[in-house]
C-alpha cells in the first residue's frame, strides 16, 4: 500500500489500543469466534437435558449423545463413510454435468441471438416444471439406479445456473464492451477479457442457489428410491426405530450443505478478489 | 429538417485553415498531408455526413487536421461532437464523406488511434498494471519489453506504485490517469479525448490537464479534445472549432505558447468570442 493508506491507518482509534490492553482485545476476538457456535451448542446442551429429565420421549426424539454414539458406531462399521461418499459423489457429478451444461448454454445464449431464439423459450417452458415431479418417470425409466438420482440432480442444477449465467452475459457493462472494441481486441480476447469475468458474479449466485437444490433433490430421490446414501440410511433405520441413525444422517446433509457452501464461498473469495465486496479489511 | 440550406454559408465562412502553421505554432516539422509525421498523425475529412435515421447529426464536416496539433472541439450538447470523434476512432462509420488517419480508414491502425471516455471504462477484474496492457499493440507479446512500456506509462501519469492494486481502490481522478496511460502504452499517432475531465473536480482538472499537455509535448502526437470547458480548450488547443448541429460554425486558432499563464486577458478575450459563437451561432475568427 502507499504512503498516503498509512497514514490513514495510524490515524484509526483501535491502533494505539490494540497494544496497550493486548490480552482485552484477544479475549474480544476468541469471542466474535465462538458467538456463531454459542447458539447451537446451547440448543445441544437444553435437548440433552430435557430428555434426560424425561420432558421428551427417547422413543420420538433421540438425545444428542446417543447421536453422537450412533455416529461412532457407523464410523467404525465403515458404514458412515460409504453412505456419505455415494450421497456426495451423486451431488457432485450431478452438479458437474447440469451445472457445465447449464453455463454453456447461458454463455451461448447470453453471446448469440440466434441460439438465445432458438432455445430460451423452450428452456422457461421446462424450467416451470419442479424437477421432482419427475420422480415417478425417472424411477419407471431408470429404476432406482444412478441414473436417476444423476438425472434428477443435473436437472435440478442445470436452471439457476443457465438463468443467472445468461443474466450475468447480459449485464456487462456496454461501456466496457465499447472500450474492448475500441481497443481492438477480438471477439475471444473481448469473451475472456470482458464478458466472462463481467458474468462470474452472477454465475456465482446461480451456483449458490444450485447447491441448495441440489441437495433438496438428493435428499428426496434418496429417501423414496435408493440401495445406498445417507437418506437411504435413514429410510432403513426408520424401519427398525433406529431414531438416532435418521437423525444422524438429518445432521450430516447439514454438514455437507454447510461444507459445500463454504468452498462456493472461498472459490468466490479467491475468483472476485477484485470486487470490494470481497476487499481486506 | 429545418433551414440546413440557410446554415451552409457558416461552413463557407470560416478561415481557411492551414496545417502547416497549425504544426509549427505547435513546434513540429510539416509534411504532406498522408504522409508519415514520426509521431503525429494527419487528419482528413471531406463532406463527412452521418445521420441515426432522423436529421443529419454531422452536416457535409470539412475538417483538417496537422501532424502533431492539438485540436479542441467545443458546441452545445448534441451538436454531434461524440459522434465525430467515434467516426475518427473508427467506432462508428460514416454515412459519406472521406475520413482518414494518416491516409488510411480508421478502424484499420486502432493501435495507432486511441480513444479515452469521459468515464475511466477499466475493467475492474485487472490489476491497474494489466488494466494498462489492455492499451498494449495486439500483435505485442507479452513479456520484458510489454512490462516495461506498461510500466513507463504509468510512471507518465504519475502512477507507478498503484501498478498492483484493483482500480476500485483509486479515486476519480486516479482512475482517468489510468485510462490515459491505457491509451499511451501503444505510442498512438491520433489520441481523441472525449469530455475526459468532465467528471473530476476542477482542482484534479487542472492537474489532468497539465498532465495531459505534457505527455502530448514529450509524444508529440496529435490530439483532438472534445470539451464542455472553453477554457480548458483555450488553455490546451492550438486550434479550436466550434460545432452547431452537425457543422463547423467557427473556428479561432490559439497562438500563445505553452506554459500557458492562466487567466490572461488574451485568453479571457479569445473564450468569449468562442462562447459567443456557441451561443449565438456565428462569429469571423
Ligand atoms: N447511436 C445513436 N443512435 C441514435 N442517435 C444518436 C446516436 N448517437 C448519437 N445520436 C444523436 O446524435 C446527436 C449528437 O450526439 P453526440 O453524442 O455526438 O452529441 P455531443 O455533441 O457529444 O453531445 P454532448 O455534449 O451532450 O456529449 C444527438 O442528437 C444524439 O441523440
Ligand atoms: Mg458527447
Amino acid at each position: 500500500m502507499s504512503a498516503s493508506d498509512t497514514i490513514y491507518a495510524t490515524g484509526l482509534a483501535t491502533t494505539p489500543d490494540a497494544s496497550a490492553q493486548g490480552p482485552t482485545v484477544d479475549l474480544a476476538r476468541i469471542a466474535g469466534h465462538a458467538l456463531p457456535f454459542l447458539l447451537p451448542v446451547g440448543v445441544l446442551l437444553i435437548w440433552e437435558a430435557a430428555v434426560a429429565a424425561g420432558w421428551i420421549s427417547d422413543a420420538l426424539m433421540p438425545r444428542p449423545s446417543a447421536v453422537a454414539v450412533a455416529a461412532w458406531e457407523t464410523l467404525v462399521s465403515g458404514e458412515l463413510f460409504t453412505h456419505l461418499g455415494v450421497s456426495a459423489l451423486r451431488a457432485l457429478s450431478g452438479l458437474l454435468i447440469g451445472g457445465s451444461i447449464g453455463f454453456l448454454l447461458g454463455l451461448a445464449n447470453g453471446i448469440s441471438d440466434l441460439s438465445n431464439r432458438a432455445t430460451d423459450t423452450t428452456l422457461q417452458m421446462i424450467r416451470n416444471i419442479p424437477n421432482l415431479a419427475l420422480l415417478p418417470l425417472v424411477i419407471v425409466w431408470f429404476g432406482i439406479g444412478e441414473g436417476a438420482k444423476l438425472f434428477l440432480v443435473s436437472i435440478g442444477v442445470f436452471f439457476p445456473i443457465y438463468l443467472n449465467t445468461l443474466h450475468g452475459i447480459r449485464n456487462v457493462d456496454r461501456q466496457l464492451i465499447e472500450m474492448g472494441k475500441a481497443y481492438g481486441m477480438s471477439p475471444a480476447t473481448l469473451f475472456r477479457r470482458i464478458l466472462l469475468p463481467g458474468a462470474l458474479p452472477s454465475v456465482f449466485v446461480g451456483l449458490r442457489y444450485a447447491l441448495g437444490i441440489m441437495w433438496l433433490t438428493l435428499i428426496v430421490a434418496e429417501t423414496l428410491s435408493a440401495s445406498s446414501g445417507l437418506g437411504y440410511m435413514a429410510m432403513k433405520a426408520r424401519e427398525f426405530m433406529i431414531l438416532e441413525v435418521v437423525v444422524l444422517s438429518i445432521l450430516l446433509y447439514a454438514v455437507l450443505g454447510k461444507v459445500a457452501d463454504i468452498a462456493t464461498r472461498a472459490l468466490e473469495r479467491r475468483t472476485l478478489a477484485w470486487s470490494p465486496v470481497y476487499a481486506k479489511s | 429538417m429545418p433551414s440546413l440550406k440557410a446554415e451552409r454559408a457558416i461552413v463557407h465562412e470560416r478561415t481557411d485553415i492551414e496545417p502547416a502553421a497549425a504544426a509549427r505554432a505547435a513546434g513540429h516539422v510539416t509534411l504532406e498531408p498522408g504522409l508519415r509525421h514520426p509521431d503525429g498523425a494527419a487528419v482528413r475529412i471531406r463532406g463527412l455526413n452521418k445521420s441515426f435515421g432522423g436529421p443529419r447529426v454531422l452536416d457535409q464536416v470539412d475538417l483538417d487536421i496537422a501532424p502533431g496539433e492539438f485540436l479542441a472541439i467545443v458546441g452545445k450538447s448534441g451538436c454531434g461532437k461524440s459522434t465525430l470523434l467515434r467516426i475518427l476512432t473508427g467506432l462508428d462509420t460514416p454515412q459519406s464523406g472521406e475520413v482518414s488517419v494518416d491516409g488510411r480508414t480508421p478502424g484499420n491502425n486502432a493501435a495507432d488511434i486511441r480513444l479515452m471516455f469521459q468515464e475511466p471504462r477499466l475493467l475492474p477484474w485487472a490489476s491497474v498494471a494489466g488494466n494498462v496492457a489492455v492499451g498494449l499493440r495486439q500483435d505485442a507479446h507479452p513479456g520484458n519489453e510489454a512490462d516495461r512500456a506498461v510500466a513507463e506509462a504509468l510512471k507518465a501519469v504519475q502512477l507507478p506504485e498503484k501498478a498492483g492494486v484493483w482500480p476500485a481502490t483509486l479515486s476519480g481522478g486516479q482512475k482517468q490517469r489510468v485510462a490515459l496511460a491505457r491509451a499511451l502504452v501503444s505510442r498512438p499517432r491520433l489520441l481523441a479525448l472525449d469530455e475526459p475531465l468532465g467528471a473530476l473536480d476542477a482542482l484534479t482538472r487542472l492537474v489532468m490537464q497539465a498532465l495531459i499537455l505534457r505527455v502530448k509535448q514529450e509524444t508529440g502526437f496529435t490530439a483532438v479534445l472534445v470539451t464542455h470547458d472553453v477554457a480548458e480548450a483555450v488553455a490546451l488547443a492550438d486550434r479550436v472549432i466550434v460545432l452547431e448541429a452537425g457543422r463547423i460554425a467557427a473556428e479561432f486558432r490559439v497562438d500563445a505558447p505553452h506554459p500557458r499563464p492562466t487567466a490572461s486577458e488574451e485568453a479571457a478575450r479569445i473564450e468569449a468570442r468562442i462562447l459567443e459563437a456557441i451561443f449565438h451561432g456565428r462569429t469571423a475568427a
